[in-house]
């Protein structure tokens, strides 16, 4: 589904058409968990954030400007939803509700890779350790292909900002990865 | 292989075990067909919502008078006294005292203590005319007897709000 289909159809289910829905959910869901599950890791939290990201996507249709690529508006938001997240107080409302769930539930990640990633520490691992600032600009880069200039553009910071955290970032997996025995890479 | 290089296949890798849960899917049609009805109006909460916000901004104006004059809680209004010969500022004075004994009195004393002022003061319209001349002889026997007893059972705590006022 190209850029074109998707604005088609995202207008369609915004305003009502279920069918639409379906095909805009399904075309862009995996990508919007994954992008959420790098940035976030409790599990309960990456679902609340997903369902956020598409109400957003309904209501905030407009601001979509179809000139710039589809996937930039949608990461545009989920990113903010994010941040959003690690900064609003509306979190602290479910707390109550989630401190219920993880005395049945203690270990919310069952995904193994991520898992055996945690316990390897291989270049994975390691990038889960960062700090938000950092892992945030590696995920856009790296995972999502966005140029510096893109990511400050979504992060709403100024390129100067990004390019001094993608090296810090760098460097710091750089150390920690030749500490722990993979190989030594000069750039 | 780069640094680069690596970082991307790491986390494409890393990505396809990484899978949105089945649940989610039904979670966030649900919220869309919520989003539908609230954009059809069909919401009930949305309406209850509106109807509460509007409640509220009725209610607030009239609560934050209420509770701005203690005395209006005695007389209905200031126009009450003017009518028998009080003016503005004895009503004022009125309200600093109201005011002095909230501050003083705890809240069960002061319940008490507005109650039975209130009755003194309407027995005490009563018996003024619009000059601000007393006529004792206007009450009844039962009134006379009230009016006594009010006048015991408010006497400690005028002694309170005035006693602590010299302090």
């Amino acid at each position: 589904m190209n850029d074109n289909e998707l604005h088609m159809w995202l207008e369609k289910a915004a305003i009502g058409d279920e069918s639409a829905f379906q095909l805009v959910y399904q075309a862009t869901h995996q990508d919007v968990y994954r992008t959420v599950a790098f940035l976030i890791y409790n599990k309960q939290d990456i679902e609340d954030i997903v369902n956020e990201v598409y109400m957003r996507m309904w209501r905030s249709f407009h601001t979509y400007d179809p000139n710039r690529p589809f996937r930039f508006w949608l990461h545009g938001i989920t990113v903010r939803l994010v941040q959003d997240w690690k900064r609003k107080a509306w979190r602290r409302i479910r707390l109550f509700e989630r401190n219920r769930q993880l005395t049945s539930e203690h270990c919310d990640w069952t995904d193994k890779a991520v898992l055996q990633s945690e316990m390897q520490h291989d270049l994975f691992g390691l990038v889960r350790q960062l700090s938000y600032k950092l892992r945030v600009v590696v995920i856009l880069r790296y995972f999502h292909d966005y140029a510096l200039e893109e990511i400050a553009d979504i992060l709403q910071i100024p390129v100067g900002t990004v390019k001094s955290r993608h090296h810090l970032a760098l460097k710091e997996l750089r150390k920690q990865f030749g500490m722990t025995g993979g190989d030594a890479y000069v750039n | 292989m780069s640094i680069d290089e690596e970082l991307r296949y790491e986390l494409r890798q890393a990505a396809e075990s990484m899978h949105c849960p089945p649940h989610l899917d039904e979670r966030v049609r649900q919220s869309y067909q919520h989003y539908l009805n609230e954009k059809r109006g069909k919401s009930p909460m949305k309406k209850r919502l509106i109807a509460g916000v509007i409640a509220v901004a009725i209610l607030i104006p009239s609560a934050v008078f209420a509770s701005s004059y203690l005395a209006d809680d005695i007389f209905g209004s200031s126009e009450a006294i003017e009518q028998r010969g009080g003016s503005q500022e004895a009503y004022q004075e009125i309200e600093g005292m109201l005011q002095t004994a909230k501050a003083k009195l705890t809240e069960v004393e002061f319940k008490e203590f507005k109650e039975s002022f209130k009755q003194l003061m309407q027995l005490k319209l009563k018996i003024t005319d619009e000059n601000g001349i007393k006529h004792e002889e206007k009450l009844t026997e039962e009134e006379q007897r009230q009016w006594r007893e009010l006048g015991s059972k408010l006497a400690p705590y005028f002694e309170k709000i005035q006693g602590n006022e010299k302090q």
